[in-house]
């Protein structure tokens, strides 16, 4: 694409990349998060260990059913751990309450799914802008500008949705995702939707958005091609991490 | 950003959007169309009362309303002895009788002679007084709404009358008829329901009232100028009742259509809804954005039942040309802010279900 545009220069802000973390962006400790079917617990994380340092992209594997999208939404603020904790740039969500969890969402996280979760009564315009719109900072044109033309939306943004294909949906949602500048991006299944080409064009996307901007990242993913993308591979079963390796 | 939001789910369900337009329409007609009627309606009669031109008038003290239409006779005797009265200048029976065949009217029973002596006498726009007994008077307005003129037979009380005269309307009634002959049909023989009173001046008024509640200790007296004041529906037993039992039927209409419009809203945007708190959007935001909706629908709404009111208004003008339908600013502000009231507070439940939606629920909803 060769765009050598940064959203991090708009902002007069050192990539976090070019930092050196002493500490984790990203923390969980013995994290647990219990569903009740009934009378029953069900757990569907059961002492999560986890960390993501600043500036990495972590696949996350594992089979249906091992909470790894518990994990997402839990440490994305979405759903309330049970025990343990999680950290989310120093932060303990474990602590915090709804209202809280909801703030801090606003300003450091970004969610991209595998459904895309555009509105479908807004064009690619207003989807991204609406997440402008929520953080508070209003409509910034430049910033809007850098972002779309990097997912290389700019002919698309009247469109509503339902004229877009999946790929061009996805490219808006991780638009929508990172228009804030969020500290961490969350992905759930982002090529579950897509061709072969369209996964492609969408982990290039996200490539880019970790090495060139360093943006830290954690995709949930059952495609394996999806997982040379990343720095690093986690995998789960049974609500527990049971390894972690680099990808190469 | 949020009106963007706003307008684009409106104009997504035109047709869910349209059902609760027209919803918030039919309540705000309602209202303003049965405060007009009924407020139209007295002022009209007020008017005509006022027209008149005498300064007082006597009911029995069976009549609990400051209008009569029918009824509660009185000795016909009292005439003669409020025409004894100091400042009396002239005093006319009239005997009054509702018709609802053909039409809502009261037709009041008088004696030609009398009745001219207190107001000064009918202006003519065609024909004569009373020459027989068999003869009616019919006001401008009413001769227009029935096609009649002066010759013609007018069916009223299973009787036959001869249109003797085309009169200018404003004089107490549409139709008079001769006192004799209309106590004859309804066995009311030397019974008159009111006795209007002219005074030697009008400054005498309150002088004449004195001395009549002095003679008739139980029988409402009023001076006939206060009619426009005196004539609302907060003075009129019952009336007040019923128009507040109507408008609060037409907002539980509304309020119910806004809220089932609302909560399908919610429910089919539970996925939206997801989203937008997965963006970090406050139960605040959600809120507000619901309801901006439901104010925007109802703002709609309220224009759409301003317009419906007045197309309403000229379609019973047209078919029923004696009606008043009265249309106030006021009542038309009126109208708006409780249907909006009444949307909002319908809206609140669903905004304050979608507020509380958990996000993770949601965005597996399908």
């Amino acid at each position: 694409m060769g765009i050598k545009v940064t959203i991090w220069s708009l902002t007069d802000k050192a990539p976090d990349s070019e930092r050196k973390p002493l500490e984790p962006i990203l923390k969980t400790e013995n994290l647990w998060k219990l569903y009740h079917a009934g009378k029953v617990e069900v757990p569907a994380l059961r002492g999560v260990n986890f960390d993501v340092l600043p500036g990495e992209s972590v696949a996350v594997m594992g089979p249906s059913g091992c909470g790894k999208s518990s994990l997402l939404y839990v440490i994305g603020g979405l759903a309330r751990a049970s025990r343990g904790k999680v950290l989310v740039d120093g932060n303990d969500l474990t602590a915090m309450g709804d209202a809280e969890r909801t703030k801090l969402r606003r300003s450091k996280i970004g969610f991209v799914f595998q459904r895309f979760n555009l509105l479908p009564t807004l064009t690619a315009r207003g989807n991204i802008a609406i997440a402008q719109y929520i953080h508070g900072d209003g409509y910034d044109p430049h910033r809007f500008d850098v972002v779309t033309k990097m997912l290389g939306l700019e002919g698309r943004l009247h469109h509503r949705p339902s004229e877009m294909s999946g790929g061009e949906q996805q490219r808006v949602a991780i638009a929508r995702a990172i228009i804030n500048e969020p500290k961490i991006l969350l992905a759930d299944e982002p090529t579950g939707n897509l061709d072969t080409k369209n996964s492609d064009i969408v982990l290039e996307m996200l490539r880019r958005l970790n090495k060139d901007l360093g943006q830290t990242i954690v995709m949930i993913t059952h495609n394996p091609e999806a997982t040379t993308y990343c720095d690093r591979v986690v995998h789960m079963r049974d609500g527990i991490i049971v390894d972690g390796v680099p990808a190469d | 950003m949020m009106w963007q939001l706003v307008l684009r789910n409106l104009s997504h369900r035109p047709m869910r959007t349209l059902i609760g337009v027209m919803a918030v329409a039919v309540e705000v007609a309602l209202v303003i169309l049965i405060v007009g009627l009924t407020s139209g309606i007295l002022q009209e009669t007020a008017k005509r009362l006022e027209g008149i031109g005498a300064d007082i008038m006597v009911q029995s003290p069976a009549a609990q309303m400051l209008i009569t239409f029918s009824g509660s006779p009185m000795p016909i005797k009292i005439a003669d002895k409020l025409a004894e009265l100091k400042y009396v200048q002239a005093v006319a029976p009239a005997l009054l009788q509702f018709n609802s065949t053909g039409g809502v009217e009261t037709v009041w029973g008088i004696d030609a002679k009398s009745f001219r002596d207190v107001s000064s006498g009918f202006v003519f726009f065609q024909g004569h007084d009373f020459q027989g007994p068999d003869d009616i008077l019919v006001d401008d307005w009413q001769a227009k709404a029935k096609h009649v003129k002066v010759g013609d037979t007018y069916h009223l009380f299973n009787h036959e009358w001869t249109v003797a005269g085309v009169v200018e309307h404003g004089k107490g009634a549409r139709l008079f008829v001769p006192l004799a002959t209309l106590q004859d049909l309804v066995g009311a023989h030397d019974k008159a329901s009111i006795f209007l009173v002219k005074c030697t001046h009008p400054d005498h008024t309150e002088d004449v009232i004195a001395e009549i509640k002095d003679l008739l200790p139980n029988h409402p007296v009023r001076p006939l100028k206060e009619f426009m004041t005196l004539m609302t529906s907060t003075n009129i037993p019952g009336l007040q009742t019923f128009i507040d039992a109507m408008i609060a039927l037409a907002v539980s209409i509304g309020l119910l259509v806004i809220f089932l419009t609302m909560y399908t809203t919610v429910l089919e945007r539970t996925r939206d809804i997801g989203v937008l708190k997965s963006l970090g959007a406050s139960k605040v935001l959600i809120v507000r954005a619901l309801l901006a909706e439901t104010t925007l629908l109802c703002v709609l709404g309220i224009a759409a039942g301003v317009g419906l009111s007045y197309l309403v208004r000229a379609g019973f003008l047209a078919l029923f040309p004696t009606l008043s339908i009265l249309i106030t600013t006021e009542w038309v502000l009126r109208a708006g802010l409780i249907a909006l009231v009444g949307a909002v507070l319908g809206a609140s439940y669903p905004a304050w279900l979608a507020s509380r939606k958990d996000p993770v629920e949601a965005l597996s909803y399908d």
